[in-house]
């Protein structure tokens, strides 16, 4: 297999056989799972039921495996693919026989990936994806390590000779590892994250458990109530607080702890490696996987951090590529980047690109307008859900919601801004994290203008852009400006004749 | 070829509010209505269904208080839908397709002839009887960037879909 070079039909590595059956016998599992259960149940319940034993129950379940695994077998048996001068090719099927040919031009983007079990029998599955719909994905689930980077590099690399300067084949420079993560800044990642996605989560998990067991605590202290008001007042309240305290504490900490599990599992040995082009991620602790990114390919690049993440140094660079699903989207963030590194892959993904600092536009303040309605719909909710559960007491929350939504809109208008140059767009957002949105806008498939009935008087208008990975909103600008916004951009778009991929 | 980078004022672009919009089909704004009529009455009629099947009494002596709500958000929405078919504006450019619409959110919608996927053009039932169809446009882009232009007279339809075609073939 070493002087493979894949022009002969191939079967996967041996080892494939039981990926396929593992694979196939959780889709069954998953399929038949309730009736598994119920049927399960029933029949141990009762040692029989309609003459069926539990050894006929047992004897069934080593017929259904033998059936998968034969199915297993024949599909290993029936895999076949190879690579002509132009094209891969791939035989699947039993029964109704499958051959797909993909030309080479027309390769999105190769994965490698390792689940668990891959990972203990020590192969990959590489994932071949392109353009089109997401039923022309390909999954060759087992290769050993070696062949599948020299599939990859094969398919890589011709494919990308028609678009790029044929020197690229002659010239290999060794890649170099330009970022490994250390666990360290892996912590500081996880501990730094935005936590009131999963704050909120398990805060509510846990209040609804809270508020179970605590009613009819309430209804004790109702009574106490109406007897002694002095009484209750000092201890009763000491006691509600220490209880809410020690319920907050608990969820942070739980939460904090979700998410520093979380960005290990995702992010563990997360590695950033440079290639001549193109730049490959390899990341991961069940699921490994390595991807590779064309700077051709992508679409937006979004960068996000906070301000505990930049006291750290710790930014998020996530890459959107045309077509991808959105599983594999989330595969495409880079944590833990320093702002050197950061910039510098930046810089290697988009060439030329300079955040011109002298450019900066920002939203009309019609923006805080719309963010305080925001808030004050939020801030009715609050209140309508506070009255109703512990009525007109709970009101106190506005001491606190009032100044966090003031402040809210102050900060989301501050961090809003848009830089529009000559061969870009740059939207800064966020509220607690800081995002900014790069397009190169080549890279545009359509423009919108977008006003509602209210800011016409005002004549305040919003554009928004979309690529082919995602749309991206200039918020709240005058008309005027959002018109000579949207002229540019088409012309940009018009007049070069450059291509989106 | 002398090689040159004159500066570009963005007043002197192109500008899409200097384009004159063509209204779509009047005959759209007879489907419009048979489409929200029919909506409506389907409302209307399972909430009569429901005073039927649900006997309670809180449900019964307000069912005119509802009955009479629904139909005033019925017919607001069914004016808004009439007064919003004039904002139904759509030019086609040598480099773009612009489509208007929207009262309350409106929306001009750009896409370039070089980011056109493909076209398509189809008719509903009702849409054949008044000679009418819809021009589908696909951009590689999410849902949001793709256009679809209803209530365009047939042939009009069709003239930019073989235009857009062979601008679309040209281009590779």
């Amino acid at each position: 297999m070493e002087t493979n070079d894949f022009s002969q039909p191939i079967r996967q590595s041996t080892k494939g056989i039981i990926v396929i059956f593992a694979f196939n016998l959780v889709k069954f599992v998953k399929k038949f799972f309730v009736l598994f259960i119920a049927f399960g149940v029933s029949v141990f319940r009762n040692k029989s039921v309609g003459n069926i034993t539990p050894t006929m129950v047992l004897l069934a379940l080593i017929g259904v495996l033998i059936i998968i695994l034969i199915i297993a077998i024949l599909k290993y048996l029936n895999f076949k693919f190879h690579i002509s001068k132009d094209d891969f090719h791939l035989a699947t099927g039993i029964i109704n026989k499958d051959n797909t040919i993909i030309p080479k031009s027309k390769i999105q983007n190769v994965y490698i990936k390792q689940n668990f079990l891959q990972q203990i029998i020590d192969v990959v599955s590489v994932k071949i994806e392109t353009a089109g719909d997401k039923k022309s994905e390909i999954e060759i689930s087992a290769l050993d390590k070696p062949t599948a980077l020299l599939l990859k590099k094969k398919l890589f690399k011709k494919a990308q000779i028609d678009t790029q300067a044929i020197e690229d084949a002659e010239q290999v420079n060794e890649p170099e590892v330009f970022f490994k993560v250390t666990p360290k800044r892996l912590l500081l990642e996880g501990l730094s994250q935005n936590h009131f996605k999963s704050f909120l989560l398990i805060f509510g998990f846990a209040f609804g458990l809270y508020s179970e067991f605590k009613d009819f605590l309430v209804e004790l202290e109702l009574e106490n109530h109406i007897e002694g008001l002095v009484e209750l007042d000092e201890t009763a309240i000491l006691n509600l607080i220490i209880t809410n305290v020690i319920i907050v504490i608990g969820v942070v900490i739980v939460s904090f702890l979700f998410s520093v599990v979380k960005t290990f599992i995702i992010n563990f040995n997360l590695e950033v490696v440079e290639h001549q082009k193109t730049i490959e991620i390899n990341k991961g602790l069940f699921n490994k996987v390595s991807l590779s990114l064309t700077p051709s390919r992508i679409q937006n690049l979004v960068i996000t951090t906070n301000r505990l993440k930049q006291y750290f140094g710790l930014h998020t660079l996530a890459v959107k590529q045309a077509m991808v699903n959105v599983k594999q989207q989330k595969n495409f963030n880079i944590v833990a980047l320093e702002k050197a590194q950061l910039n510098y892959l930046v810089d290697k993904l988009l060439s030329n690109y300079v955040e011109d600092k002298s450019n900066v536009a920002k939203p009309r303040p019609y923006f805080m307008r719309i963010s305080a309605l925001e808030m004050f719909i939020f801030g009715v909710i609050i209140n309508a859900l506070a009255w109703a559960i512990f009525g007109m007491e709970m009101l106190w929350i506005n001491a606190v919601f009032l100044p966090l939504a003031v402040l809210y809109v102050y900060i989301a208008y501050k961090k809003a801004y848009y830089i529009i140059s000559e061969d870009f767009v740059t939207i800064g957002s966020g509220v607690i994290d800081t995002t900014t949105n790069i397009l190169e806008i080549h890279k545009i498939q359509s423009v919108k203008l977008k006003q509602t009935i209210f800011q016409r008087p005002k004549a305040i208008a919003s554009v928004v852009i979309s690529t082919a990975s995602k749309s991206v909103t200039i918020p709240y600008v005058q008309k005027s400006e959002a018109i000579s916004i949207y002229n540019f951009l088409l012309y940009k778009v018009e007049s070069q004749d450059r291509d989106w991929m | 070829m002398a090689f040159t980078n004159p500066q570009i004022q963005t007043e002197d672009l192109p500008n899409v509010e200097d384009v004159v919009l063509k209204p779509i089909s009047k005959s759209y704004l007879k489907i419009i209505a048979l489409n929200g009529l029919a909506f409506y009455s389907l409302i209307l009629g399972a909430l009569f269904g429901l005073k039927y099947l649900i006997k309670e009494a809180p449900f019964q002596n307000n069912f005119w208080y509802l009955f009479f709500g629904v139909l005033g958000l019925c017919i607001f929405s069914f004016i808004m839908s009439i007064l919003a078919f004039k904002k139904r504006k759509y030019a086609v450019r040598g480099y773009d397709v612009i489509y208007a619409k929207g009262l309350i959110v409106h929306s001009v919608v750009t896409v370039p002839i070089s980011r056109i996927q493909h076209v398509e053009e189809s008719r509903s039932w009702l849409a054949r009887h008044f000679g009418l169809s819809t021009l589908k446009i696909f951009t590689a882009g999410e849902a949001g960037s793709d256009l679809s232009i209803r209530g365009l007279q047939h042939l009009e339809a069709k003239s930019i879909n073989d235009f857009i075609s062979s601008q679309v073939d040209g281009n590779k």
